[in-house]
């Protein structure tokens, strides 16, 4: 059997990628990303209270390498939470396909528009 | 008469709430919890676009007890991310063999919790360290 000339590719594997890099991302640096953002720079434990300065945390952001790191672990998180919401929804026979994945890659794919606008419009 | 009727196992409609299946459903619902943090940095990211005032803001919502609790819970809600993650990574990957032998799923997941556990220590650790810098 000759093997069709032009086969219909699924995108299930681009979904998947993000999905396992966000997981791995997220399983890696999670929660210590949640406890540096969410305890300690707020309430200045370990770290001096100017590290989560406007200032502080702008040339962070305005840093190439520092765009980088935030657009990836915003952008991957939200990958990887679509593809397991998605996945969910649709084992819970929740709605129909296409409403899911609007849902779920949708919104991830918008908030990934908006975080690299975001990014951009903070500049270098 | 010879019509086909197959036995179709009914299926509750809530049958993800119950066990055996209840540890997929709580093992998918991370997800629900790393896309929520993403939110809470993104957030972040929009007020510090808007502005030092706007930065405030979130700085101030960041230090109050709501947050801490949303945090805490969020950073529970990641451990046992990380620990079924790893759970599940063996068995997505090809057979590991050393020595002859296939490596037991159990030591693969405790070598990735191992390297996550020191992936994060590491990061929190630089921080610590830039702290302490003059």
């Amino acid at each position: 059997m000759t093997p069709h000339p032009n086969p219909r590719r699924s995108m299930a594997p681009i979904f998947w990628l993000m999905f396992g890099a966000g997981g791995m991302l997220s399983a890696l640096f999670g929660p210590a990303l949640i406890v540096l953002t969410g305890i300690m720079l707020p309430f200045g434990l370990g770290v001096p209270g100017g590290f989560g300065d406007y200032s502080h945390v702008l040339r962070f952001a305005q840093n190439p390498l520092g765009k980088l790191i935030v657009l990836a672990v915003i952008a991957l998180f939200f990958w990887h939470g679509a593809e397991r919401i998605f996945l969910t929804l649709k084992d819970m026979r929740a709605g129909a396909l296409p409403i899911l994945r609007l849902a779920t890659y949708g919104v991830a794919a918008v908030l990934t528009l908006v975080t690299l606008a975001l990014l951009l419009e903070i500049g270098f | 008469m010879s019509e086909r009727r197959p036995y179709v196992r009914a299926q509750p409609r809530d049958w993800w709430a119950r066990k055996p299946y209840l540890g997929y459903t709580l093992r998918e619902l991370t997800g629900v919890g790393v896309v929520v943090y993403g939110g809470i940095l993104l957030a972040g990211l929009i007020s510090l676009a808007r502005g030092p005032e706007a930065f405030e803001g979130f700085r101030s919502f960041l230090t109050s007890p709501l947050s801490l609790l949303i945090h805490l819970l969020l950073l529970a809600v990641m451990i046992w991310h990380v620990v079924t993650w790893f759970q599940t990574m063996p068995k997505t990957m090809p057979k590991l063999i050393a020595n002859g032998r296939h490596v037991p799923q159990q030591k693969l997941t405790l070598a990735g919790v191992g390297i996550a556990a020191v992936c994060s220590a590491a990061l929190i650790a630089a921080f610590l360290i830039a702290g302490a810098l003059p």
